[in-house]
């Protein structure tokens, strides 16, 4: 075996794992937050194209009540790895996966049986990326609707509807903000798809592991 | 009898932790688990991004605590190794040890650094999962056992999936060592079915 062998396929790997098991910086880093009167953030980046992050959000928004930690919810709308041959199949797929977990989870059907494409839901990103006000009370529902309910055609007037019931405010009509967001999470130690739940420098696939983040929240003393 | 097809790869860390509950939904009255080795994606022109790599170490590390399983002391097959565990995973399954291989393979490879694309690492995991070593040595030039690997490979694309683990019940795909209960649902609902 080469010394280049010996460092790609056992050292690289090995170091990766055991440095993931460093965990004081971020229970130091805990007990400042508190000890400043500060909330935990849990950010979750989304997208309004997957149903995955719709079953995530619905299910992490109901796990977090009552905790000391606020639901940081972060569009996007490119996603995946680029160049990715299997993009098309992982998003039929998802649809698959989010329906059962949706059933087994939240005792939810989901109404939608087709993908959406990213173009027509990118408009909802940018609302809430531009939003001036916790948008979250707009997501939730808007989630709701764009898959729980049926395979209709993206309607944006009645989402426009919707931002004004949930928001107060009509929508901005020139919103920016999404890029950054995106920008924001390719920087935040590797999240690459959604719906990815961040808790400091750790984060999750937030469908595949909302206990995890939740025994994550109490190892952190937010409970 | 209900039949689950197990897709795994010797080069995937989630494979390694689904495989001793994979294998465990055979020992349910009237299920039957089918072994399908399939190349690694890396080895099938897919390209793995270092972000994934990084994430997939770090999550199945966690993950493997939650299980009581170990894993870390790591030895990546890719190439060489992941094929002839393979190839030998085929005999394995002509003589009735494709659990046993399978199961020491994969901790070897993820927990125990074991260099599998030697024989003398190969050797070693064979003789305790119970194989003969001639037997397996003759197995990684056996083209009949090449042929039984691609066509496994061939199998998981013609289901329009990518990656593993991966479970087919009935038609129906599961992907994911974290989506086993929704397998184990399906199984249920097969036997209430039939009965």
């Amino acid at each position: 075996m080469t010394l280049r062998d010996r460092i790609e396929r056992r050292w690289v790997p090995r170091a990766v794992v055991a440095l993931s098991q460093v965990d004081w910086p971020a229970r130091v880093q805990a007990r400042v937050r508190r000890a400043a009167g500060r909330r935990e953030r849990v950010e979750v980046f989304f997208a309004f194209d997957d149903p995955c992050s719709a079953v995530a959000v619905l299910d992490l928004a109901t796990r977090l009540g009552g905790r000391q930690a606020d639901l940081v919810l972060t569009p996007v709308v490119d996603r995946g790895p680029r160049d990715d041959p299997a993009t098309a199949a992982k998003r039929r797929y998802a649809i698959v996966d989010a329906r059962r977990l949706a059933r087994r989870r939240l005792g939810l059907e989901l109404g939608r049986s087709a993908p959406l494409a990213g173009a027509d839901t990118a408009f909802l990103a940018e609302w809430v990326a531009g939003a001036a006000t916790n948008p979250n009370r707009f997501i939730t529902p808007a989630l709701r609707r764009l898959w729980l309910y049926d395979d209709a055609p993206v309607d944006r007037a009645a989402f426009a509807q919707l931002w004004r019931e949930a928001m107060g405010v009509a929508p901005d009509p020139n919103p920016q903000g999404v890029r950054a967001a995106e920008a924001r999470m390719r920087r935040r130690n590797g999240p690459y798809d959604t719906p990815a739940a961040v808790i400091g420098r750790r984060w999750w696939f937030a469908q595949d592991r909302p206990e995890q983040i939740v025994e994550r929240l109490d190892e952190l003393g937010w409970a | 009898m209900t039949r689950v097809d197990f897709f795994f790869s010797f080069r995937s860390p989630y494979s390694y932790l689904a495989a001793p509950r994979a294998f465990a939904l055979g020992d349910r009255p009237g299920v039957e688990v089918v072994y399908r080795g399939v190349i690694p994606m890396a080895m099938r022109g897919q390209a793995v991004p270092q972000a994934k790599r990084v994430h997939t170490l770090r999550d199945t590390k966690r993950e493997a605590v939650r299980l009581g399983m170990p894993f870390g002391r790591i030895h990546d097959p890719i190439g060489a190794g992941a094929l002839r565990c393979l190839l030998v995973a085929q005999h394995a399954v002509d003589v009735g040890r494709e659990r046993a291989f399978v199961l020491t393979a994969s901790r070897a490879i993820w927990a125990e650094a074991v260099d599998v694309a030697s024989d003398r690492g190969l050797r070693d995991v064979c003789e305790r999962a119970g194989l003969d070593w001639a037997a397996c040595r003759a197995a990684l030039d056996d083209p009949a056992m090449r042929a039984r690997v691609d066509a496994d490979t061939e199998a998981l694309a013609a289901l329009d999936h990518w990656g593993v683990p991966v479970f087919v019940v009935e038609g129906e795909l599961f992907w994911g060592q974290d989506r086993i209960e929704d397998v184990e649902h399906a199984l249920t609902l097969a036997r209430a079915h039939r009965s």
